[in-house]
């Protein structure tokens, strides 16, 4: 699915340079599950914007499906994106004007596919999330679990081939977090290749793979055998 | 406490920059433009103010109802007027007095000056408090070889020298004599209707040939002003108006014999003085001076609270739009223990220092400007910072605008539950506030689409009319007047050859009238077969052979006047015998022909008419007249009124002016001209105008307006962009969240910048509706108010225009902003929440 070689990322201020990723090599196949952990300030969610094509690499080689995005033009990222990746938040960050039903469809605003389409794959993916109850909700009206619901809904209802979840169980309480891993796991399970950042071991163990970042480097890979 | 307040609302304008400027310019703005056009409205309601008793002086009106033609509406009276009012009305009216205006020639050390000098009745010096610098005014007024002179007029002739006794010749009709200076005032203050530099007696013997000016019951030429007594009230003289008319005025017999009433074609009115500057009743040229107008004076009031309004909408829209982001200040002091109505006071109190600033930059404003705009509309116009009920006003305002744009923030944001605030951990829009923005927006663009399209019309107007076809060619036409002065009539002839034989001069010709003189003649007509038996009051020009080439004016059927034919010149009434009609030539326009019932211009030719053309001992003589020709109708007289009904009549003894026709500079041809005229002429100095400029003078007025309009439509349409582009800049501070998350969902930079520039075109175009009906209304009204105006479907166009340029400028002012949001990576926004 996609190969990192040799990546890094510095921020540069006037004075000092910080070095978010230095040189890291990851390859993610298809299908796949992988969690990545580590401290804070360690490079997760940079690596995660740059999978996700939300920001760039200083240096280094990315290849996404065959193609080395790391010079592409912002449109063609954006164009990359749209038609491949699907974001969850550990914010949620739903639209607070928009309805569960219009947060949703936004992600298939911008495909170019008719009203009508739109409104039966918005219909089908709450149903899959079991929010339909709720389309005409807004998302102040919900709780922390079901917003990411929504959340999960909206990055899948574009048929994305990957999900990169950013701690999307940071914000809610245990049981409803579990709800969310079981949800991401069965997409994984229909195909869905799912990169997840998280701080929980415990949510860790969803994924076959979990990649150990300490410092902008990776440090240990574990691989778990299929249950 | 009080400390802490300023404090946070001196940060808050510093830290706000963008939201401070644009609050603080648009303020600014509005408030000088509101404080200028309160001077100039201010100065417009203080005409004749001055006069001690103002308030107890009026002036008579004559409008002649002839049947079967637009009435003639004017604000001056017949000569015998003056005395048949203090004699009807003695119970009721002190003093009147008459002012006529006459082109005099002045001699002085040798030299010939024109010179306007204003005769007038020595009740004058009673009615009018003028401000003596030297002699005796009512001493003067009674002398029929005195002067009163003012200032500037005794600078011009003597200097720095003492003018009181010194001598000048005036050269009116018959009249030439010696005058001496008797009397120096003060000249008139700008802001009166009067408007003179010299002053002399009415000695009416001294004008018995001129009997129109002061003994003819048919002819209006004299201001005629009268004061009431202590106590009285004009009522008394309105109610017996028409009696009085009919008292003084015997109009023979109508066609049964029976005696006529000369109020049923004669109507007298009166008007106060202190009304005449703002409401002339017969437009603002037919006074003294020209005046101003009431609906003038609204519309500038009307346009400066607009702007001011815009200017206090940005400020109510961006203080509600901050005023969230500030919900959490308010839980924290709530919190703390702060009362509501302390909130409020806290939220007015910044508001009103934003108007303070606001004001003192519109000053300085004022400062600036007001020179150029006093000179724009021809004021003196000061703006005095000792004068307390000016300062109360501004002060006022200031509470006023402040009020206006706290008003929101202070009654809701102190609502604010401190629980519900701090436990959201957000600012959350309170609901309405966006509902009253967009309202406020709506009504911002409103006002301004109005304003353009106003400005646009009034502009294609004014271009309508400047560019009106008028039936002649009015370029390259020269009028030199004064030609049938004495010392002048008797070279008419031999100035004519002189001037032909100038190069550059294509045609030359005499006339009565020249363009846009305002000039009505009228004359009566008999059409032979007419079975009614009356006659039709008709106009009629006099005109030279080669008038109708000289102005280019084609012909529609017959001939112009030819010096091959003896009968082409009028006949006059001398040798003719009594009972015996003359026979004569006659050209006219289509209008006559009309009114005469004769068909089209081909079957008129040949035609004839009878015409009154004077008297001799024998009685009355009249003329047939024989159409030879026949020419379009043209607003000769004014491009302000329709084309009357006219006939052209060749009679030498009439004409007053000299038209030239030229190619090539009109600077170097009026100055060849000048030549000429001095080596003829030396007793009458040599003026001239272009024909042009006289048309274009005729709507000076309009075209200044036009320009103030559009300056202050600039102004409105800038501030409420400057409010857009705040909001816009708010809303995208807002919105960057929704930014980020639909950027990453795939939107691209131009999908965003769509989005934000969307949201903000839905309130201008709902603004053109509001404002398109509003305006057109407007305009058709003020359109109707010109004979020959744009036609109306240009409305439509023009309302689609300012739509949208209204339109295109609120994308210019988002755009940018919208732009640069779209192109910030959304990661910054999604991070932390």
């Amino acid at each position: 699915m996609l190969k990192l070689h040799n990546l890094s990322k510095y921020y540069r201020t006037d004075e000092v340079e910080t070095v978010a990723l230095n040189s890291v090599n990851i390859e993610i196949e298809s299908g796949e599950f992988v969690a990545i952990m580590g401290p804070s300030g360690c490079g997760k969610s940079t690596l995660l914007n740059i999978i996700g094509m939300l920001d760039n690499p200083s240096s280094g080689e990315y290849v996404f499906m065959g193609e080395d995005v790391a010079g592409y033009s912002e449109a063609k990222l954006a164009n990359i994106r749209k038609q491949n990746i699907g974001f969850i938040f550990q914010s949620f960050n739903l639209i607070d004007e928009l309805t569960v039903a219009e947060n949703i469809e936004l992600a298939l605003l911008y495909h170019n596919i008719p009203s009508k389409i739109r409104k039966e794959r918005v219909a089908h993916v709450m149903d899959k999330v079991g929010i339909a109850h709720r389309a005409k909700h807004m998302p102040s009206q919900l709780s922390g679990g079901q917003q990411q619901r929504v959340a999960v809904a909206r990055a899948v209802v574009g048929d994305q081939a990957m999900i990169l979840a950013d701690e999307p169980t940071g914000n809610l309480d245990s049981a409803h977090g579990q709800e969310v891993m079981e949800m991401l796991q069965s997409l994984n399970e229909e195909g869905t290749t799912i990169v997840m950042v998280t701080h929980s071991p415990s949510h860790a163990d969803y994924a076959r793979r979990t990649i150990n970042l300490f410092d902008g480097h990776v440090v240990t890979e574990n691989l778990r055998a299929a249950q | 406490m009080f400390r802490n307040y300023i404090t946070v609302a001196f940060r808050n304008l510093i830290n706000n920059k963008l939201y401070s400027s644009i609050n603080i310019i648009g303020l600014a703005v509005g408030l000088a433009a509101c404080v200028m056009i309160a001077l100039f409205v201010r100065d417009e309601f203080s005409y004749d103010q001055q006069w001690q008793k103002a308030g107890e002086i009026h002036r008579l009106h004559t409008t002649f109802n002839n049947p079967g033609r637009e009435p003639l509406v004017t604000v001056v009276a017949q000569g015998p007027a003056k005395q048949a009012l203090k004699n009807y009305f003695s119970e009721d009216i002190e003093f009147a007095t008459r002012f006529n205006v006459r082109d005099t020639v002045v001699g002085y050390g040798g030299n010939v000056f024109n010179e306007e000098i204003v005769w007038t009745d020595p009740d004058t010096v009673d009615m009018f408090n003028f401000t003596v610098v030297a002699g005796d005014v009512r001493a003067a007024l009674n002398d029929n070889a005195s002067l009163v002179i003012n200032e500037s007029f005794a600078r011009k002739y003597f200097g720095e020298e003492a003018a009181l006794g010194k001598i000048l010749t005036v050269d009116v009709f018959d009249l030439q004599r010696d005058y001496r200076i008797g009397a120096v005032i003060k000249d008139l203050p700008h802001n009166t209707v009067l408007s003179f530099q010299a002053l002399a007696m009415i000695d009416e013997k001294d004008f018995v040939n001129q009997s129109w000016m002061f003994d003819s019951w048919f002819s209006v030429s004299n201001y005629l002003y009268f004061q009431l007594k202590d106590g009285g009230g004009i009522a008394i003289i309105d109610n017996a108006i028409s009696a009085f008319t009919d008292a003084s005025i015997d109009v023979g017999t109508g066609p049964d014999g029976e005696p006529a009433q000369a109020s049923s074609f004669i109507a007298h009115t009166t008007q106060p003085l202190i009304d005449i500057q703002l409401q002339p009743r017969a437009g603002a040229r037919s006074e003294m001076k020209p005046t101003g107008s009431i609906a003038v004076v609204y519309i500038f009031a009307a346009i400066a609270s607009f702007i001011l309004l815009i200017a206090c909408i940005n400020f109510m829209n961006l203080a509600t739009a901050k005023s969230t982001q500030r919900a959490r200040e308010v839980a924290i002091r709530k919190v703390h223990g702060a009362q509501r109505f302390q909130l409020a006071a806290q939220f007015l109190g910044e508001t009103i220092m934003v108007a303070i600033v606001g004001l003192l930059l519109g000053l300085v404003l004022v400062e600036i400007s007001l020179p150029l705009f006093s000179e724009f509309v021809g004021k003196s116009l000061v703006f005095d910072y000792t004068d307390a009920p000016t300062i109360a006003a501004l002060i006022g305002l200031v509470v006023v605008v402040g009020v206006i744009g706290g008003a929101y923030p202070a009654l809701v944001l102190s609502g604010f539950l401190p629980a519900k605030v701090l436990g959201a951990n957000r600012s959350a829009e309170i609901g309405g506030s966006a509902g009253l923005r967009n309202i406020l927006v709506v009504s911002q663009f409103a006002i301004s689409i109005s304003l353009i399209v106003a400005t646009s019309v009034v502009f294609g107007q004014k271009l309508y009319a400047t560019n009106l076809d008028t039936g002649f060619n009015k370029d390259n036409l020269l009028v030199v007047r004064g030609v049938s002065r004495t010392g002048a009539q008797d070279k008419q002839d031999a100035l004519r050859a002189e001037i032909l034989r100038l190069p550059g001069v294509t045609n030359v010709s005499y006339s009565a009238d020249a363009p846009s003189s305002g000039n009505e003649n009228n004359q009566s007509v008999t059409v032979p077969g007419d079975e009614s038996g009356g006659t039709i009051l008709i106009g009629v020009q006099a005109v030279d052979y080669d008038f109708f080439e000289t102005y280019q004016i084609p012909f529609v059927a017959g001939r112009a006047y030819d010096r091959v034919y003896a009968s082409d010149v009028l006949p006059t009434p001398e040798t003719a015998t009594a009972g015996v009609n003359q026979q004569g030539s006659l050209i006219v326009n289509e209008g006559a022909l009309r009114r005469f019932g004769f068909g089209s211009p081909e079957q008129s030719i040949g035609k004839t008419v009878e015409l009154y053309i004077g008297a001799n001992e024998a009685g009355p003589i009249r003329a047939d007249m024989t159409i030879v020709g026949v020419v379009p109708d043209m607003p000769f007289t004014s491009i302000r009124s329709a084309a009357r009904p006219e006939m052209y009549v060749m009679y030498p003894a009439g004409f007053d002016n000299l038209t030239v026709r030229f190619e090539g500079d009109g600077a170097v041809m009026a100055e060849r001209i000048e030549g000429v005229w001095k080596s003829l002429i030396t007793t009458v100095p040599y003026t001239y105008e272009y024909v042009d400029a006289l048309l274009a003078a005729e709507f000076e007025g309009e075209s200044n307006q036009s320009i103030l309009l559009a300056i202050f439509a600039g102004l409105a349409v800038s501030i409420a962009c400057l409010g857009l582009y705040g909001l816009a800049a708010f809303t995208a501070e807002r919105r960057t969240k929704e930014i980020g998350v639909r950027k990453v969902l795939g939107a691209t930079v131009m999908d965003i910048v769509r989005l934000l520039v969307w949201q903000f075109s839905k309130p201008v175009l709902m603004a053109n509706l509001i404002a398109w009906p509003l305006v057109t209304y407007a305009m058709l009204r003020w359109l109707e108010t010109f004979t020959y105006r744009l036609d109306a479907w240009l409305l439509g166009p023009l309302c689609l225009a300012a739509g949208l340029t209204a339109l295109f400028i609120a994308w210019a002012t988002v755009g940018g902003n919208a732009a640069s949001v779209a192109r910030t990576n959304p990661i910054k926004a999604l991070r932390y929440e």
